[in-house]
């Protein structure tokens, strides 16, 4: 790789990258990460001054669905750019080296800038029979995620996968796939979640480090805040028409054409939480709702367990119960209602046998009237 | 019981009146029976919207309408499940009868008699307060599942508003049931609940009503009570 300790305009000048293009890069970024236009030149000053982080990118059981993200990321010169801002010095996936020597660059970079590196994990680990369901080099991809993130100085779980677990961690993982988190103690982990994330989000928390030396603000499951903070239902463009109560009922029918609101397909806009609808994807050309399809809620934690896609509610997760909320309430309702009516049924035939045989009733007894 | 505690008895008559519920558990069960039928209402119409508006969403404001009176009557739910709350320390010892007291056998001699009466349709005794199943039946159908669908309601309304205060306070309870959508099933099945439960409930106070002739469904706007000789006062069986 390149001269690790340079900074990402050195690198960028040395591809061949003008001032102006650059500043227009930091600007993007910087409007990307939600901070004020006053910001910018902090941002441009990090870039020009500040060494780049030194990045390992493990890959574990994943499907390289977020380095296949990362790399499209939307600005006009995004691979220049984003490969190159920080210092990518193993990725096993991207990099040209191959065999013993890839795996001795790793060993490098932790000896060379111990406690100063960055981990990025895409995918994660089977934590089953020792590990032995997804190896690198003869080594479980287990004691490689510990090995490595024991002198990092922090871990970026990138994608659901490394962030919640994804389809591996989905029931009844068989290879018990854990989340990043759950393999990984006593470091700060920032997650960013999706399947994959958004190409810009990636790049965003990587400037944000780098420009403020220090992790973004998290939220409750360890997702950055300026990226996370918002539903996809709250910034989405068909809102007027849930508001309005104007829903999609079938895919070819007339409210699908006119684009009205996916609820009714089981969108999961109204719990998740991601960028999609501000962002978008592919150069913001568009994002799944756009494009007439609900959000599946896929950086949300058990989104592949919380089916059907194509449904707002689940079946109620009792074994021995295949029914959905509704069906299990009206069954019920009804037995209760049969209860009642059986008790009504009784007291009404009783009263009017005692009125028939003419005993006298205690006080305030059967009398005759019913309802 | 000790009927003798009764003035109006003591004084050789039969029949006596009680005050009975006080103005705030009259106030509370009016808004919760209120607040509780338009929950329902619209949180049946939110979870499957089945009103279809023609036209340009500017003309419309169903779902918007539908969700801000769900998030209203739960408001009111919530503070009138607080003032009642309030109203168990502070009120009278029938605002305290529900309280399923296991561990005296004389509730559970109540649970047994109460019961054999309603299954062998007899008279049986007035109770001035609540008898130990309807004390049972409010424990679990009104307060743990009422407390359970204001939490997770508000832990799910907290979503539109991450970091904010209902987030702080009940927005735990998401990731406990494993996610939003988990715990909003969760929501959508315990509302049933109230439903399997007002059946029985309006049933059962029409029929005592009528069997007891002694003034229960309008005690319910009045607070008043009638009573007669060797009616039970559980006033004094629960303190």
């Amino acid at each position: 790789m390149m001269k690790r300790r340079s900074s990402t305009y050195d690198l960028l000048r040395d591809h061949g990258v003008d001032r102006r293009t650059f500043l227009k890069f930091c600007t993007t970024i910087t409007a990307a990460m939600g901070l004020e236009s006053t910001m910018v030149p902090a941002v441009v000053a990090a870039m020009e001054n500040k060494p780049r982080i030194p990045v390992i990118w493990l890959h574990g059981l994943e499907c390289t669905c977020c380095s296949e993200s990362f790399i499209r990321s939307s600005h006009p010169i995004a691979q220049d750019i984003v490969l190159n801002m920080i210092s990518l010095d193993y990725d096993d996936t991207l990099q040209a080296a191959a065999g013993e020597q890839v795996e001795e660059i790793r060993k490098r970079i932790m000896k060379e800038h111990k406690g100063g590196y960055l981990l990025a994990v895409e995918g994660n680990a089977p934590t089953k029979d020792g590990g032995v369901y997804c190896t690198v080099n003869g080594e479980s991809f287990l004691d490689i995620l510990k090995e490595t993130a024991a002198d990092a100085k922090a871990v970026i779980a990138w994608g659901s996968c490394a962030s919640h677990g994804c389809v591996q961690n989905a029931k009844p993982n068989p290879t018990g796939a854990q989340p990043v988190k759950k393999v990984i103690t006593g470091k700060p982990i920032i997650n960013v979640p999706g399947c994959p994330p958004i190409a810009e989000v990636m790049t965003g928390v990587l400037t944000y480090i780098l420009t403020f030396d220090q992790l973004p603000e998290l939220d409750r499951v360890g997702r950055p805040k300026m990226f996370y903070g918002q539903r996809i239902h709250d910034k989405c463009y068909r809102r007027p028409f849930f508001d309005a109560g104007q829903f999609v009922e079938s895919w070819d029918d007339e409210g699908a054409r006119k684009g009205w609101c996916l609820y009714k397909m089981g969108c999961r806009g109204p719990s998740t939480y991601n960028s999609c609808s501000t962002f978008k994807w592919n150069n913001g050309v568009s994002f799944p709702i756009g494009s007439g399809h609900p959000c599946i809620g896929c950086s949300e934690e058990n989104f592949w367990d919380n089916g059907p896609f194509y449904q707002r509610l689940s079946a109620i997760p009792v074994p021995g119960i295949e029914s959905t909320p509704d069906q299990v309430g009206k069954t019920l309702t009804v037995l209760t209602g049969i209860g009642v009516g059986a008790h009504l049924v009784s007291h009404v035939a009783r009263s009017a046998a005692k009125s028939y045989s003419k005993e006298s009733a205690p006080p305030a007894g059967g009398e005759e009237e019913r309802k | 019981m000790a009927n003798s505690a009764y003035r109006p008895l003591e004084t050789g008559c039969n029949y006596g009146r009680k005050y009975v519920w006080e103005l705030p558990v009259r106030v509370s069960h009016w808004v919760n029976a209120v607040s509780v039928t338009m929950l329902f209402a619209t949180g049946l119409y939110i979870s499957d919207p089945i009103l279809a508006p023609n036209g340009e969403p500017y003309q419309h404001f169903v779902m918007g309408r539908a969700r801000q009176m769900h998030f209203l009557f739960g408001y009111l739910l919530l503070f009138s499940f607080l003032l009642r709350v309030y109203w168990f320390y502070a009120g009278n010892n029938y605002a305290r009868s529900g309280f399923p007291r296991v561990w005296k056998a004389c509730w559970w001699k109540d649970v047994r008699g109460q019961g054999l009466q309603y299954l062998r349709l007899e008279r049986g005794h007035v109770h001035l307060g609540h008898n130990a199943i309807a004390g049972l039946t409010y424990t679990i159908f009104v307060i743990f599942l009422g407390w359970f669908q204001i939490l997770s309601g508000l832990a799910l309304y907290s979503e539109s508003n991450p970091g904010g205060f209902w987030d702080k306070m009940v927005g735990w309870l998401i990731p406990l049931f494993g996610g939003s959508f988990t715990l909003r099933m969760w929501h959508h099945t315990a509302a049933w609940g109230f439903v399997v439960f007002v059946i029985p409930h309006l049933y059962i106070v029409l029929y005592d009503d009528r069997q007891y002739k002694n003034g229960l469904i309008s005690s319910m706007l009045a607070g008043f009570k009638f009573y007669e000789r060797n009616d039970l006062d559980h006033d004094r069986w629960i303190s």
